[in-house]
C-alpha cells in the first residue's frame, strides 16, 4: 500500500519537473496576437468596455449557448435521477429535522433584498464593469436560497422551474438568430457594426438578464432537488 | 512561480483520485483538479504589470481576457459535473447501503 | 444551404425541446419528421458543396477567422455527418413503440444527436472541449436511465473518468494558445511547424494525447467501456458502440494525425503497437466473458484496436481502411446488440450458454445476427472483410505485424463461434415483442453490410475518393484464409474455451477499481512522455 504511493508520489514529480523545464522561457515564446487584436477592436465592434463580456457575449457567442444548454441538461437529469413516485410537491423540506436559529433568521431577512438587488446590479451591468450573466446569476441564486433557512414551508415546483428554462433557452437561441437578418451574419449583436454604443448595449443588457435569470432558476433548481431528495 | 503552483494543485488532485477509495471523495478530487486548471489558465494569461481588461482610457497594458471568458464556461461544466456526480453517489448510498468503491464494484456476472 | 450546418445542430435540439414542452403522444411522430428534414438538407448540402466550395467554411460574426468560432467540413466530417443521421435514425425506429411515453428519453436522445453533429464540424479547440464536455453529461445520465443498481454504478464510473480526461486536454489548450495566439484548428494545421520544437508544445501534446485515449478506449484505459455498454438498454448500448466511440477516434484523427502532422513527433509506430495491444487484449477479454452484451463490448474494445492500427500507418490506403472501418463497424455492432437485445427480451437470461435455440425460434433475428457475425469476422462478400483488407495493406511485408493482426482475426472467429452456439438447438417458447419497426432497422442495418460488401469499389470511388481495387473479393486466396481461420477457431473452441480452465474464470472476474484507472492513466501519460522528451 505504501508502495504505491510511493511510485505515485515519484511519478507526478517527474511530471512536476517536466513542467518545470517546459516553461524555463515562459516570456519568450508569448505571442500576444489574440492580446493584441482584442485590445485593439474590442470596443468598437461589439461596444462594451468590458472585453471579457465581449467575447463571450459577441465574438464566442456560441459557447455561451451551449453552456446555457449544459446547465438545462443537468438540471433535467438530476430531476429524472432523482424522481420518486409519491408525490414530491407536498415533501418536506430536510431543514424541518434541524432548528435553525432565530439570529440567522433575522439576519437573512436583512440580507436578502440587499443580496438580490447587489446580483441584478451585476447582471445589468456586466458590460461597464466586472461582471456579467453567469456572474449575477449565481449571486441572485445564492440570494434565493436564503429564502430556504427563513421560512421552509414554501418551496417552488420544480417542474414548472424546469419549463421556464427551456423556454428561456429558445428565447436566447432566437435571439442570436436575429442577427442574420439585420446583419447577414449569425450569432452576432443586431445592431449593425456603425450604429452608436447606446444601441449596441440594448442588446448586450438583455442577453445578459436573459442568462443570468437562466443560471439562476438552474441553480435554484438543483439545489431544490438535493434539498427534497433528503427527506 | 505562480504558474508552477497551480500546476502543483493540479497534481495534489491526481494523487488523490488514484488513491481513495470512496466516491465523495473522487468527486472532490475532480473538483480540485477543476480549480487548479482554473488557476493555470488566469497564471498564463496574466502579464506583468497589466491591468483589467476593462478599457476605461485606450492606451494602458492589459491582461489577456480570452483565457479570462474561457474560464467563465468552464467553471459552470465544473459544477455542473460535480453535481450530477453527488446526485449519483446519493442514489447509490439508497442502493447499496455505503460508499465504498470497493462494495460497489461488484461485477454483474 | 449557407446556414446549413448550424441547422443540423438546431433541428434535432429544437425538436427535442417541442416534444418535453407539449407532453403529447403525437408530438414524437415530429421526430420522424426532423429525421427526415436532416437527410433532405444534408443531400442538398452536399450537392451545393460540388459547385461552391467555399461553403464548407462559417466564420460565426464575421469577425477575423483567427480570433471567433467557425464551421468546418471537408469529406471526413461529411462521412461522419451522414453515418450519424443514419445509424439515429435505425435507433429511433428501434425504440420507437417502447419507448413512446418516455417523454425524457427521446428529449436527451435527441439533444445529443444535435450535439454530436455540433462535435464533427466545428473548427474551435474550445469549442470541441464544450461539446465534448456536454456528449459526457448526456450519456453518464442516458446510461443511468433504467435507474437499476449496476447501471449507476456504471454512470459515476463513466463520468468521473471522462471528466478527468476531458480537464486533461483542456489544459493542453492553453499551452498551445500561450504560444500560438489562436485555437483555431486549421489555422494550427498550417501553422504548427512554427514553434513545434518547444517543450511547451511538447507537453500540451502530451496532455492533450492523454485526454484523448481515455475517451477513445485504448489499452489501458478502456475499463469503463464494457461496464458503461453492458448495463444500458440495448437500443443505448448500440448507440454508444456505434457512434460515441467514433467521436473519440474523429478527434484522435483532427488533433494527431492532422494537427501535429507536421511537427516530427514519430510516434506512429507506438500507436499502432497500441493499437495491436487493445486489440488482442480485448479479444482474450471477450473469450472469456459469458453475458451476451460484455461478449459485445469487449469486442468494440478490440475493433477500436484494429481502426488505430490502420489509421497510425504509413500509407493512404491503411488510413482509407481505418476509416472505413470506423463506418462498417457502426454498421454491425448496431445490429448485433440490436439483435442481441430482442434475443434477451425473448429468453429473459444473459448468459451465453443458458440459451440454445435461437434459429428455430427466432428466425429473422437469427439470420440477421448471422448476417452480423459474418461482417465483423470479415467473410468475402461482407463489409468487414473489405475494410480489413485494406488495413492489412501497409504491412503485407512485415512477418511481425501480419502476426499481430492474423492472432487478432483467429481470437475473434473463436469468440464468435462460442457466441453462435446460441443458435443451435431444438425449438422454445420466447415471450416475442411482435414489433414491425425493430425488425426494418435491423434489416435496414443488414442489407447495408452486405450492399457494402458487394459494391465497394463504386461506393470508394464516390465517398472517399479512392480506387479499391485492391481488394479482391472472388480471390480464392482469400476464401482459403477465411476457412482457415474458421478451422483452427474451431479447434480452439472445442480444446480450450469450451473447458473453461482457471485461467478464464480469473479474467472473468478482474474488475479494475476506480484507482487502479487512475493509476494506469498517470503511467500511460509518463510513458507517453519519456518517448516525446528523451528519445
Amino acid at each position: 500500500m505504501l508502495i504505491k504511493r510511493i511510485t505515485i508520489i515519484l511519478l507526478l514529480s517527474f511530471v512536476l519537473y517536466l513542467f518545470i523545464i517546459s516553461i524555463a522561457n515562459l516570456s519568450d515564446i508569448y505571442n500576444s496576437a489574440g492580446k493584441d487584436f482584442f485590445a485593439d477592436n474590442g470596443f468598437y465592434d461589439t461596444g462594451s468596455l468590458n472585453l471579457v463580456t465581449a467575447i463571450y457575449l459577441d465574438y464566442r457567442l456560441f459557447d455561451s449557448l451551449f453552456e446555457a444548454g449544459i446547465l438545462l441538461i443537468t438540471v433535467s437529469g438530476i430531476m429524472w435521477i432523482s424522481e420518486y413516485n409519491i408525490l414530491t410537491k407536498n415533501a418536506p423540506l430536510m431543514l424541518d429535522k434541524q432548528k435553525t436559529s432565530e439570529l440567522f433568521i433575522t439576519f437573512s431577512r436583512l440580507l436578502y433584498p440587499i443580496m438580490f438587488l447587489f446580483g441584478i446590479y451585476i447582471i445589468t451591468n456586466g458590460h461597464l464593469s466586472p461582471g456579467g450573466g453567469f456572474q449575477g446569476g449565481a449571486i441572485v441564486a445564492t440570494a434565493v436560497l436564503i429564502l430556504y433557512y427563513i421560512d421552509i414551508s414554501k418551496s417552488m415546483d420544480v417542474n414548472k422551474l424546469l419549463n421556464i428554462e427551456k423556454i428561456l433557452f429558445i428565447l436566447l437561441v432566437s435571439i442570436a438568430f436575429i442577427s442574420l437578418l439585420t446583419r447577414n451574419e449569425v450569432f452576432t449583436n443586431f445592431v449593425p457594426l456603425d450604429g452608436s454604443t447606446e444601441l449596441k448595449s440594448i442588446y448586450l443588457i438583455l442577453l445578459n438578464l436573459i442568462i443570468g435569470t437562466k443560471v439562476a432558476i438552474g441553480l435554484i433548481a438543483i439545489f431544490t432537488v438535493f434539498l427534497k431528495e433528503g427527506r | 512561480m505562480n504558474p508552477i503552483l497551480s500546476f502543483i494543485v493540479i497534481l495534489i488532485g491526481v494523487f488523490g483520485l488514484a488513491t481513495s477509495k470512496n466516491i465523495i471523495k473522487s468527486i472532490f478530487c475532480v473538483s480540485i483538479i477543476e480549480v487548479g486548471t482554473i488557476l493555470l489558465f488566469l497564471n498564463f494569461g496574466m502579464y506583468e504589470g497589466g491591468s483589467i481588461p476593462i478599457l476605461n482610457s485606450i492606451g494602458i497594458e492589459i491582461v489577456d481576457p480570452l483565457p479570462q471568458a474561457i474560464m467563465i464556461t468552464t467553471i459552470i461544466i465544473g459544477s455542473t459535473i460535480t453535481s450530477l456526480g453527488l446526485m449519483l453517489s446519493v442514489k447509490i448510498f439508497h442502493h447499496y447501503g455505503s460508499i465504498e468503491w470497493k462494495t460497489v464494484l461488484k461485477r454483474d456476472i | 444551404m449557407y446556414l446549413a450546418p448550424v441547422l443540423f445542430i438546431f433541428i434535432p435540439i429544437l425538436a427535442s425541446l417541442v416534444v418535453y414542452l407539449f407532453k403529447n403522444k403525437f408530438a414524437t411522430y415530429m421526430l420522424f419528421v426532423s429525421q427526415l428534414a436532416l437527410f433532405i438538407i444534408f443531400f442538398l448540402y452536399l450537392r451545393a458543396l460540388q459547385t461552391s466550395p467555399e461553403l464548407s467554411l462559417i466564420v460565426f460574426g464575421g469577425w477575423d477567422e483567427r480570433f471567433a468560432i467557425s464551421f468546418f467540413n471537408d469529406r471526413l466530417s461529411l462521412i461522419l455527418i451522414g453515418l450519424t443521421i443514419f445509424i439515429m435514425t435505425m435507433v429511433l425506429l428501434y425504440t420507437f413503440k417502447t419507448n413512446q411515453k418516455e417523454i425524457n428519453f427521446l428529449f436527451f436522445l435527441m439533444f445529443l444527436q444535435g450535439i454530436f453533429l455540433g462535435l464533427l464540424q466545428t473548427n474551435d479547440l474550445f469549442n470541441l472541449f464544450v461539446f465534448v464536455e456536454l456528449m459526457t453529461v448526456i450519456v453518464t445520465i442516458l446510461i443511468a436511465y433504467k435507474k437499476t443498481n449496476h447501471s449507476f454504478t456504471a454512470a459515476i464510473y463513466y463520468l468521473l473518468l471522462n471528466a478527468v480526461g476531458a480537464i486533461f486536454f483542456l489544459i493542453g489548450i492553453i499551452l498551445i494558445y500561450y504560444v500560438y495566439g489562436s485555437i483555431n484548428i486549421q489555422y494550427l494545421i498550417q501553422n504548427m511547424n512554427l514553434h513545434s520544437d518547444e517543450n511547451l508544445i511538447k507537453l500540451a501534446f502530451v496532455l492533450m494525447m492523454s485526454g484523448i485515449s481515455i475517451k477513445a478506449a485504448f489499452f489501458p484505459l478502456f475499463t469503463w467501456l464494457p461496464r458503461a455498454h453492458s448495463v444500458a438498454q440495448t437500443s443505448i448500448s448500440a448507440l454508444l458502440s456505434g457512434l460515441i466511440v467514433k467521436g473519440a477516434l474523429y478527434m484522435f484523427i483532427r488533433i494527431y494525425l492532422e494537427m501535429f502532422s507536421k511537427a516530427n513527433y514519430n510516434m506512429s509506430e507506438f500507436f499502432f503497437y497500441l493499437g495491436a495491444i487493445t486489440a488482442i487484449l480485448g479479444v482474450v477479454f471477450a473469450l472469456s466473458q459469458n453475458n451476451l452484451k460484455q461478449i459485445l463490448a469487449y469486442h468494440t474494445v478490440s475493433q477500436i484496436g484494429i481502426i488505430l492500427m490502420g489509421l497510425a500507418s504509413a500509407s493512404e490506403l491503411s488510413y482509407i481502411g481505418g476509416l472505413m472501418h470506423i463506418f462498417n463497424h457502426a454498421f454491425f455492432k448496431s445490429l448485433l446488440f440490436l439483435g442481441v437485445g430482442l434475443v434477451i427480451y425473448g429468453y429473459q437470461t444473459k448468459k451465453v450458454y443458458a440459451i440454445r435455440g435461437v434459429f428455430k425460434s427466432m428466425p429473422w433475428t437469427s439470420i440477421l445476427l448471422i448476417i452480423g457475425m459474418l461482417s465483423i469476422t470479415g467473410a468475402p462478400l461482407f463489409n468487414g472483410f473489405i475494410s480489413k483488407t485494406l488495413i492489412k495493406y501497409d504491412f503485407k511485408d512485415d512477418f511481425f505485424k501480419m502476426a499481430l493482426f492474423t492472432v487478432v482475426n483467429i481470437g475473434t472467429v473463436t469468440s464468435f463461434i462460442k457466441f453462435s452456439q446460441i443458435l443451435y438447438g431444438p425449438k422454445v417458447a420466447v415471450l416475442k415483442q411482435n414489433n414491425l419497426t425493430q425488425l426494418i432497422s435491423m434489416s435496414l442495418l443488414g442489407i447495408g453490410c452486405i450492399f457494402i460488401g458487394i459494391f465497394y469499389i463504386s461506393i470508394g470511388q464516390l465517398v472517399f475518393n479512392t480506387d479499391l481495387s485492391y481488394v479482391k473479393i472472388f480471390d480464392v486466396r482469400q476464401w482459403i484464409e477465411y476457412f482457415t481461420y474458421i478451422f483452427i477457431g474451431m479447434i480452439i473452441y472445442v480444446y480450450v474455451v469450451k473447458k473453461d480452465f482457471k485461467p478464464f474464470k480469473i479474467l472473468r472476474e478482474l474488475s479494475v477499481t476506480f484507482e487502479n484507472a487512475n493509476y494506469m492513466f498517470i503511467l500511460y501519460m509518463v510513458f507517453i512522455s519519456l518517448l516525446m522528451f528523451f528519445r
